[in-house]
């Protein structure tokens, strides 16, 4: 597998999982630090069906899809409504998805176990590459998570501006008080987003054990560079999701990549250092995110200063 | 023997959850600063005392080579000193703890800087991250803690004998503990907790009122994360050896949040609480895991029954009790008390 070629599998997941992340948090305004253990989530739906059925991993996204749907429906209605009709602070509501975490992980672990013992094989740990197919000395996995993003966006953008839900959606987005006022059920825009966001993690998570190794902590792992992806792309603008996704997940495989070219291959553990070196510079300089900067203003002090 | 080790157990981790709680309780309880990071002041007490002091005394003792295996060639060199005199122990331990706390201290006061910038809930994450990734950081590097094998630290307490050991170590942790809660109790009380809990509610008024937040926040943060680093320090120690595995997000910065919560946010007497309570049900449920899986015929490994006990725990104080067990009450200061008095007498004059 070459270097542009794992970036962009990897970007590609990286984008699904920020995608969610920044849509739940303009519906419900909560950072949801469960959505790494969302994706693995459903990279064990793809092991248990290919265990027990012998389904291939590809041909279990749409059920992976549904699952993660119903997911993030148990986690809203379930955790974070009660919560937010008492007017929980976003700090609480924040330390409740940590605990949700916590628990997916005790739960994602006690079925590893169990898994390991009814197929007498471990489920610990696992990596889906000997069941991927390659075109051309392509791995299949690059093509499937391209045709997958390339669908999803599809279907997110016809929802979003070709429905009338999806324009009820973004009106609930952009000013959650007007849209009701306007008769738009609020409730329910938060509820599809929850949809959305725990079924594109599912499906990500599906894809993820081609790229690498899942073991049950592998959420708590990923969440910095989900994390990061979306922040540096602007937490309240989903198109900077995608941005973000593509910014860290580039960067942390060519910039550690490169670096071991350089400094041997130890650099090569260090790749979410590279997410946060990225996370922190935009704090820094665009604390909204990139597509919260005004480039124009920018272009125009360029010019006045030349 | 067992049940002495249980309760031995149980005072170890009462204080050492103590520390962190209460300094945790400091910057979240009082202040208001979302620290999701709390391992991170840890982790940096036991690099100070498996990294920098073990560097130190490798300087000392003339030791050369990596940290991984010169640490080996000091505990053993070290032990037999401690054996002979018990002053080079102690002062080690004292040593540790305020390397510990001056590392702790330096390492919060910048670790909060991004906060000039930014709101909660980007802080909140920013903050996860940095401790998470240094987390890595020290769990890959061999040079700073050993990696992923760790590095050995002298038993400071060697001069003792072997049984007894672990009990006086148990009397130093809680004694430790039990200064800071004093100290901590005193802070609070003071003007400085009072305009902590002013900065919780309302920065912008504090701000008129001329204080400066930003240095408010660094100062708060570097007490708060010199104190955990204690707890990094004592533990380290205790266990004679250094490794990274041991200082994760859920044990040092999501169990520290789940026991204030638990014993109420913003008062001391609740930390107190939050942390015995949360300390005698994971002792319990970690010394007769073998038992419970056993009984329940559960089919997978008891470590992740406890993952989801205490996420379940913390939904259930979240949902059902948000101020947790013991209430916050006002600090009641000289001044008004003596308005309280004064008032009562003048209501029962009045009634009478």
């Amino acid at each position: 597998m070459s270097v542009l070629e794992g970036a962009i599998i990897y970007s590609n997941l990286l984008v699904l999982l920020a995608v969610g992340l920044t849509m739940t948090y303009i519906t419900t305004a909560v950072p949801n630090f469960a959505q790494g253990s969302f994706a693995v989530f459903g990279s064990y739906i793809a092991l248990t069906l290919l265990r027990l059925y012998d389904i291939h991993p590809y041909h279990s996204i749409p059920i992976a899809f549904v699952l993660g749907g119903l997911l993030g429906v148990a986690i809203y209605v379930g955790v974070l409504r009660p919560l937010i009709a008492r007017g929980a602070e976003v700090v609480i509501l924040m330390i409740a998805t940590l605990a949700v975490d916590l628990i997916l992980l005790g739960l994602i672990g006690s079925y590893s176990d169990y898994l390991g013992v009814i197929t007498k094989k471990s489920a610990k740990k696992f990596i889906l590459t000997p069941y991927d197919f390659s075109i051309a000395g392509t791995s299949g996995i690059f093509f499937v998570s391209i045709l997958t993003i390339a669908v999803i966006l599809l279907g997110l953008y016809l929802l979003l501006f070709k429905t009338k839900f999806g324009v009820a959606m973004r009106a609930s987005m952009e000013n959650p008080s007007l849209a009701e006022i306007m008769g738009v059920n609020v409730e329910t825009t938060r509820l599809a987003s929850w949809v959305l966001s725990g079924a594109l993690a599912a499906v990500a998570g599906v894809l993820l054990p081609f790229r690498q190794e899942i073991v049950p902590m592998t959420g708590g792992i990923i969440i910095v560079s989900i994390f990061a992806s979306s922040i540096v792309g602007g937490l309240g603008s989903i198109f900077g999701a995608l941005l973000g996704g593509y910014i860290v997940g580039m960067s942390e495989s060519f910039v550690t990549f490169y670096l071991s070219k350089v400094l041997g291959p130890g650099m090569l553990v260090y790749s979410r250092v590279v997410s946060l070196i990225v996370l922190i510079i935009t704090l820094i300089f665009a604390p909204r995110g990139i597509t919260s900067v005004k480039w124009r203003r920018i272009k125009w002090l360029r010019n006045f200063l030349s | 023997m067992a049940q002495e080790f249980l309760i031995l157990n149980m005072i170890i981790w009462t204080g050492l959850y103590l520390i962190v709680a209460l300094s945790l309780n400091i910057e979240y309880g009082f202040g208001g600063i979302p620290n999701f990071g709390r391992a991170l002041a840890v982790l940096m007490g036991a690099i100070a005392v498996g990294g920098i002091v073990n560097r130190i005394l490798m300087v000392i003792l003339g030791v050369s080579g990596q940290i991984i295996d010169a640490s080996g060639v000091v505990k053993t060199t070290l032990n037999d000193i401690i054996v002979q005199n018990p002053a080079v122990g102690i002062g080690l331990m004292i040593f540790c703890l305020l390397m510990a706390a001056v590392l702790g201290a330096i390492t919060g006061a910048i670790f909060i800087l991004p906060s000039a910038k930014l709101s909660e809930d980007y802080l909140a994450i920013t903050l996860l991250a940095i401790s998470e990734v240094m987390f890595m950081v020290s769990y890959y590097h061999p040079d700073i803690i050993g990696g992923y094998y760790g590095v050995t630290f002298p038993n400071v307490l060697n001069f003792i004998p072997g049984e007894q050991r672990l009990m006086v170590f148990a009397g130093v942790i809680i004694f430790i503990a039990i200064l800071v809660y004093f100290l901590v109790n005193r802070m609070l009380a003071s003007p400085y907790g009072r305009l902590l809990k002013a900065m919780r509610e309302n920065e912008d008024v504090v701000e008129a009122y001329g204080k400066d937040i930003m240095m408010l926040r660094i100062k708060t943060v570097a007490v708060g994360s010199g104190i955990a680093a204690l707890a990094g320090a004592l533990y380290s120690m205790f266990s004679v050896n250094v490794i990274a595995t041991n200082f994760s997000r859920v044990e040092w910065t999501f169990y520290p949040i789940l026991m204030i919560l638990l014993g109420g946010l913003g008062n001391t007497r609740g930390v107190l609480v939050g942390v015995t309570s949360f300390v005698v049900a994971r002792i319990l449920l970690i010394t007769y895991k073998f038992e419970i899986v056993e009984t329940l015929g559960l089919p997978f490994d008891p470590v992740w029954l406890e993952y989801i006990l205490f996420g379940f725990v913390m939904l259930v104080i979240l949902v059902y009790r948000p101020e947790g067990i013991i209430k916050e009450k006002p600090v009641m200061t000289e001044p008004i008390k003596e308005v309280l008095k004064k008032r009562k007498i003048k209501s029962r004059s009045s009634t009478e």
